[in-house]
């Protein structure tokens, strides 16, 4: 196998049909660069998903002294009483794991660790947040059925689910996912066709070159591989590009919203992500050239 | 070295054969014209002798190998072994005299210093010499015929196929395309040539097998084109 023989023919056809592997190459770009963004969002959701899930919690909020939830309303604080049968209640459902009490300086502590904002810590005392029972789940997924069941009891004010929260946020990020996934398929769809077009202009284009290669009795592989090399080389340079785009995506946008993050986007995930959609892109390129060869260049 | 035995041809979408039961024997240095007019099925011949086309009936065998049982994978392994030259040269116009010659063996792997050695060996005994760097439209129409068998004959063939080489070529040149095939059919190879060309066939007093729709009408030794039979 003459190496420099095939690489002078590939180069020579990359050239040929400038346009369309300029077109090769963005197509592929571009739904590789989906396919990554789809993927490093989906390694996101599904590391936070992890963490929160075994953390999420019903937040049973108790009535203060002048409340303005309308199930307080006129009742005034909770007793210490209702307190304790609240708690027996609860801890009798059977999805409940564990019921923890939160005071009023429990809470100003958390609201002052999660990063509630200077102007709000100024005027809030701990008098003014409430008192609540913290409900953790044997199963998450009851979590709607539990809140169901407390809601209405006495001394209750109001209940926040975290499932709910965390739903609407994963089901946002899935959403975002499932978009980029699907615009990723038609590229890759677009990209094979173009890959497709491409080899066969090319296979037109050197008739004349392989028709002597075959009568010369040079190999299958010989006249094949210059093609197939091509939407190859395209796919590479197409893969290249798109791990450019992931790179900055990740500079620009991941590590951006860190914060909110509980692991944040690693280079190593990402070295995965650019790794797989290379290679997916390379495939991809290699089986279009090669089903176009078989229709298009007789041996 | 080629072997015919009750070989029929017909095309898809054809109800008449090209190729009608139709045996021959051609040993080894052995030189042979195909003769008959046109549609005869002298094309089709050479196509099958180089596992273009697939026969409908009958077995052809090409240097010992029965083509029926050839793999697709062996096709290639075969052609390397035959030499081929058509009318209308079909030289790589972007490659000069040297280049097209060794085109034929960059293709078939073989290594740099080989071709180095063996292809101004060739473009000599082909009577180029000197012309190695021209391109193809600075070369005549028989000087392009002569590029045409030195990349076909460069592999040392055992069997050179030629397809009507002088049809584009007029009489005068001919003569020394015909002068060049001699001296390869001298080195040992078995040279077949179709061709229309009645002077340069009754010039050469070589084997004639002359065709007619498909079956072969005449195969004489020493014969010439259009003799009654
Ligand atoms: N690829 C093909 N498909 C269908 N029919 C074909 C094909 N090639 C040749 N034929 C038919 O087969 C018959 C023999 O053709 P062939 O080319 O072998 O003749 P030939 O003797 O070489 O003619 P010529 O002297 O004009 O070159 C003709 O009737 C032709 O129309
Ligand atoms: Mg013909």
């Amino acid at each position: 196998m003459r190496a420099n023989f095939i690489f002078s023919e590939v180069w020579i056809g990359l050239r040929r049909n400038l346009t369309m592997t300029i077109a090769v190459v963005v197509t592929v770009a571009v739904g590789m660069g989906l396919l990554g963004i789809g993927l490093m969002i989906n390694s996101q959701v599904s590391s936070l998903t992890n963490y929160w899930m075994d953390r999420v919690e019903l937040s049973v909020f108790l009535c203060g002294k002048n409340d303005a939830f309308p199930a307080c309303k006129n009742k005034g604080a909770i007793t210490q009483d209702q307190k304790t049968n609240l708690k027996k209640a609860i801890e009798g459902l059977p999805d409940v794991q564990k019921v923890d009490y939160e005071d009023q300086n429990q809470a100003y502590q958390n609201f002052k660790e999660n990063g509630g904002n200077n102007i709000l810590l100024s005027v809030i005392k701990p008098e003014d947040l409430p008192e609540s029972f913290r409900v953790k789940l044997k199963d998450p997924d009851k979590a709607s059925a539990v809140e169901e069941s407390l809601k209405g009891q006495v001394g209750v004010s109001n209940i926040v689910n975290q499932r709910q929260i965390l739903d609407s946020v994963f089901g946002f990020m899935g959403k975002l996912r499932n978009m980029a996934l699907a615009i990723a398929i038609l590229m890759v769809l677009a990209a094979t066709l173009l890959i497709g077009n491409t080899v066969r202009l090319s296979a037109y284009n050197r008739r004349r070159e392989t028709g002597i290669m075959r009568l010369v009795g040079a190999s299958n592989v010989y006249i094949q591989l210059p093609f197939v090399m091509e939407g190859v080389i395209a796919g590479l340079i197409g893969g290249v590009l798109a791990a450019v785009l992931l790179i900055v995506t990740k500079i620009l946008i991941f590590d951006q919203i860190q914060m909110y993050m509980t692991a944040p986007l690693s280079w190593n995930t990402l070295a995965g992500v650019i790794t797989l959609t290379m290679v997916v892109g390379v495939v991809i390129c290699l089986l279009a050239s090669f089903v176009t060869l078989r229709r298009y260049l007789k041996v | 070295m080629i072997h015919f035995d009750n070989v029929s041809k017909v095309y898809a979408n054809q109800n008449r054969p090209a190729l009608d039961h139709v045996s021959v024997d051609v040993d080894k240095g052995e030189f042979v014209f195909l003769v008959g007019p046109s549609g005869s099925g002298k094309s089709t011949f050479l196509r099958l002798v180089l596992k273009e086309e697939r026969p409908n009936s009958g077995a052809i065998h090409v240097a010992g190998k029965d083509l029926a049982k050839l793999s697709n994978f062996k096709v290639p392994h075969l052609r390397r072994r035959i030499g081929c030259v058509f009318q209308d040269f079909r030289l790589l116009p972007k490659k000069n005299v040297y280049e097209n010659v060794a085109f034929a063996l960059e293709v078939i792997g073989k290594p740099r210093r080989f071709i180095r050695k063996v292809v101004p060996e060739v473009i000599e005994l082909v009577g180029l010499e000197g012309k190695a760097h021209r391109m193809p439209e600075e070369l005549s129409g028989g000087e392009q015929q002569r590029v045409a068998m030195a990349r076909a004959f460069v592999n040392r063939p055992m069997i050179l196929l030629a397809d009507e080489p002088t049809g584009n070529i007029d009489p005068a040149t001919s003569i020394g395309i015909m002068k060049v095939l001699d001296r390869i059919n001298r080195t040992g190879t078995t040279v077949l040539m179709a061709t229309h060309d009645a002077a340069i066939v009754d010039s050469m007093r070589k084997r004639v097998v002359e065709l007619e729709d498909g079956k072969i009408v005449r195969d004489q030794s020493r014969g010439v084109y259009g003799q009654a039979y």
